[in-house]
């Protein structure tokens, strides 16, 4: 719970307010905070794409959202990113589940792991890799980051930083 | 009736509120017949109309009608059940039914075969779900905005056909800028 919590204070001290989430066992504890804090809008979402949609309609008013996903999730939603997000420069913050990086015991998960970085690259979303506790107080100048640029950003939480926050 | 003559018809209801407007024909259409500064023009992310205006609903007081249509929310069917579960009230979403892909050159969709997009709504757990024709949509889009307690959705009938129209020509800095100004966030324009 720690590492999870971590993340929600670096996130909301940021400045984000409005969370979705496709579900992953990973996110899970972070799913039980926000479903408990009244200060922020929190909502599962059937699928990441749609998400991203809700997410640029929560732009629009003013809120400054974040969906939590895989990084399966990504593969779902190029063409929203960029038709949607990066065609009107809308800052959302993407926090990734980094599955299968070292330590995932599910090995059919490896094949997303090793383009992840490489689609995030290609679409120029700036990225912030997370495998340590210390990597994860540099989370909300990042979110902030977003917001300068215009941008949606990415935060990677790897498999064995996540795994063990029970 | 045509999608150029609904839009004729509802021009005036939507000059009033928030109207996020599907990509292609739709967004080219209701452009001509009367820009406004609070019409979000989608030029991409087909699919995408039914929840940006359900992220936009959940993030401000002001009403919003997604414009959508049969095509797309075939597209994108997973979030009528979002909408099922978390629409507020200040929440319509129009999908302008008919039966084909306008844009694409009219190919027929599924809800010219078996495919039921009332139903689909209810089975996702969709309130006050109305199907009605061209003529009556004034009416139920009336009703919705001015109904404080629950949102719709409401499924036009209308038949297959375009006029012929040129792109949208503001640029999608231009159309996030104006929009967010018209609702009070944007100061500098």
């Amino acid at each position: 719970m720690k590492i999870s919590k971590k993340i929600i204070d670096n996130l909301k001290k940021g400045g984000v307010d409005f969370y979705l989430s496709v579900p992953c066992k990973l996110l899970a504890n972070m799913i039980a905070i926000l479903e408990n804090d009244k200060d922020v809008y929190y909502s599962a979402v059937p699928r990441e794409e749609e998400g991203m949609g809700i997410c640029a309609g929560a732009y629009l008013g003013n809120k400054f959202p974040c969906i939590m996903m895989q990084n399966t999730g990504i593969g779902n939603s190029v063409n929203a990113i960029v038709s949607l997000l990066q065609l009107y420069q809308m800052p959302v913050v993407f926090l990734i589940s980094y599955r299968g990086t070292p330590g995932e015991p599910v090995g059919a998960q490896g094949g997303m792991a090793k383009i992840t970085e490489d689609i995030l690259q290609t679409l120029r979303i700036p990225m912030l890799h997370c495998s340590t506790e210390k990597d994860l107080e540099k989370i909300s100048t990042f979110s902030k980051h977003a917001k300068v640029v215009e941008s949606p950003v990415a935060i990677l939480c790897d498999f064995n930083l996540m795994k063990d926050d029970t | 009736m045509n999608r150029f003559d609904l839009l004729n018809k509802i021009q005036n209801i939507l000059k009033d509120n928030l109207v996020i407007c599907n990509i292609g024909l739709p967004s080219q259409e209701l452009y001509k017949i009367n820009d406004q500064p609070n019409f979000f023009y989608m030029l991409g992310s087909m699919g995408l109309s039914s929840s940006i205006g359900l992220g936009l609903a959940l993030s401000q007081n002001k009403h919003v009608i997604s414009i959508d249509g049969d095509g797309s929310v075939l597209m994108n069917m997973n979030t009528l059940a979002t909408i099922g579960n978390r629409a507020p009230s200040n929440y319509s979403l129009l999908i302008i039914d008919n039966g084909s892909y306008g844009s694409t050159g009219d190919q027929r969709t599924f809800t010219d075969e078996n495919t039921s997009l009332k139903d689909v709504a209810i089975g996702a757990g969709c309130k006050n779900v109305v199907e009605c024709s061209g003529d009556e949509t004034v009416n139920a889009l009336n009703k919705a905005i001015d109904d404080k307690d629950n949102s719709y959705v409401i499924i036009s009938k209308i038949n297959s056909g375009n006029v012929k129209i040129d792109p949208i020509p503001i640029n999608p800095i231009t159309i996030r800028d104006r929009f967010r100004k018209f609702i009070g966030i944007v100061k500098y324009l």
